[in-house]
């Protein structure tokens, strides 16, 4: 018993150190553009968000924008690094997420710094330096005059031709027809072998297949059919909105600034 | 009669034991393969920073009033890495504490170096070359830190599974043994702060 209790203690102590999270960081949010600070109004956020997301329905990248009055005493690096690995931005498969963070100044506060988090997809295309010319050349200015949305829309004019190149829609587009089309197959062997499958058995029994009617094989059938029709719904949707993280990964690529 | 019956009765429990054993096995072993990816980046990270090393010693060398003092520390701690081999199925504790040793002193010579530079050489630390050093020095110290809590996480992992019963009962057995983690400097739990902007 004491020896349990022993090895219950070494592991709390073992993972006390990892526990740790960062308590400004919200949860994980349905939306690309996230002013926690309120800085933009509503038109500019509107606006980015709508970008953003056209963005990742033509070329899968996802590139998230954190506005936030505070990260802590974190590192602002450190910061936008863990806003991308625990949101999961971009695609697991291709680790193609970028995140922009902005700190605000506040009244508390009064220091902004900005940081550049590349997933490990982007890092050859945005090396740290790139970004560090981008924060430099293109944001630092409009942000100490307190533009903001200039400071993003400057930045995102240079990031996302860059981006576009990095994986191409056309390639991505042909992996998802394949993954349809094998689903379709999928669905369509199996409806044949449940078809099968259920005249065998209606000609083995008829009296039984008979006395339990129609319902049975209905339900049969309505299984694989609907699911069929509701993944074709899901694949043509989403206009407009965003689609969700998927789940990419950050190795501390990037650059930042202060302002 | 009776004796089949015991025997039949031993024989399965024999057959769950092993079934158990096999997949108490394949367990540890994709944690452990998980480990070893993680280590492989930490290892990537590293050289990363090692590989820039040559290139800051060139530009520091081209300053106009060039002293060797200046660059003996970061040389000296560049060449102490190479002696802290870590073998990757490993990954023992020593082996670990060791590694990290050896890359802390090598990261702390290397903000020295910087200081100094920055200090003696105000001229040099204006050019871009010396700037883009510094951006690409302080990227991959951020990556460093990244990889470092991602393998933390990996070892937590599996030393966690390693001594949960009653996997703890066979693992030693199996051949599974506990592995270091990078520790954090007394009284933090960041990894050393090395701080690139002057």
């Amino acid at each position: 018993m004491l020896r349990w209790c022993k090895y219950a203690i070494w592991l709390l102590l073992l993972t006390a150190p990892f526990a740790a999270q960062a308590e400004w960081l919200p949860e994980k949010p349905n939306r690309l553009v996230n002013d926690y600070s309120g800085i933009l109004s509503q038109q500019q956020n509107a606006a980015l968000e709508q970008r953003l997301v056209a963005f990742n329905d033509s070329t899968s990248n996802q590139i998230v924008v954190v506005i936030t009055p505070t990260i802590e005493g974190d590192d602002e690096d450190a910061a936008a690094q863990r806003v991308g690995e625990s949101w999961g931005v971009g695609q697991a498969e291709f680790d193609n997420g970028l995140v922009i963070l902005i700190k605000s100044k506040t009244e508390e506060e009064n220091w902004g710094a900005v940081a550049i988090a590349t997933g490990y997809g982007v890092e050859g295309a945005l090396p740290d330096l790139f970004c560090k010319r981008i924060i430099e050349d293109e944001m630092i200015g409009p942000l100490g005059d307190g533009d903001y949305y200039r400071a993003l829309t400057q930045a995102l004019d240079i990031i996302e031709p860059v981006l576009a190149g990095e994986y191409s829609y056309a390639q991505y587009k042909k992996d998802e027809n394949r993954k349809a089309a094998i689903a379709g197959l999928t669905s369509i062997v199996l409806l044949v072998v449940i078809i099968i499958l259920v005249a065998r058995y209606a000609k083995k029994h008829p009296d039984q297949w008979n006395s339990r009617g129609g319902t049975g094989g209905g339900m049969l059938f309505g299984g694989p059919v609907g699911g069929t029709w509701r993944g074709g719904y899901s694949s043509g949707g989403g206009f407009g909105g965003f689609g969700g993280f998927g789940g990419g990964s950050f190795g501390g690529g990037g650059a930042s600034g202060r302002f | 009669m009776k004796k089949t019956g015991i025997i039949v009765a031993i024989l399965a429990v024999v057959a769950i034991i092993f079934l158990w054993g096999v997949n108490v096995n394949n367990r540890l072993v994709s944690s452990d393969e998980n480990v070893q990816k993680a280590w492989a980046q930490v290892e990537n990270v590293y050289k990363r920073r090692a590989d820039l090393i040559p290139q800051l010693v060139a530009t520091v060398q081209g300053a106009a009033n060039f002293e060797k003092g200046t660059l003996t520390e970061v040389i000296q701690a560049r060449a102490g890495i190479d002696n802290a081999k870590v073998d990757p199925t490993q990954l023992s504790e020593e082996q670990v504490a060791a590694y990290q040793k050896a890359q802390d002193n090598l990261g702390k010579a290397l903000a020295n170096t910087i200081k100094v530079t920055v200090e003696r050489y105000p001229e040099l630390t204006a050019t871009q070359g010396f700037r883009d050093l510094q951006v690409q020095l302080e990227g991959t110290e951020n990556r460093i830190a990244v990889e470092r809590g991602k393998f933390n996480e990996a070892v937590q992992g599996y030393n966690t599974s390693l001594r949960r019963f009653p996997t703890s009962i066979i693992a030693g057995m199996l051949g599974f043994e506990k592995k270091g983690y990078f520790t954090a400097p007394e009284g933090s739990d960041e990894p050393v702060q090395v701080e690139f902007n002057f």
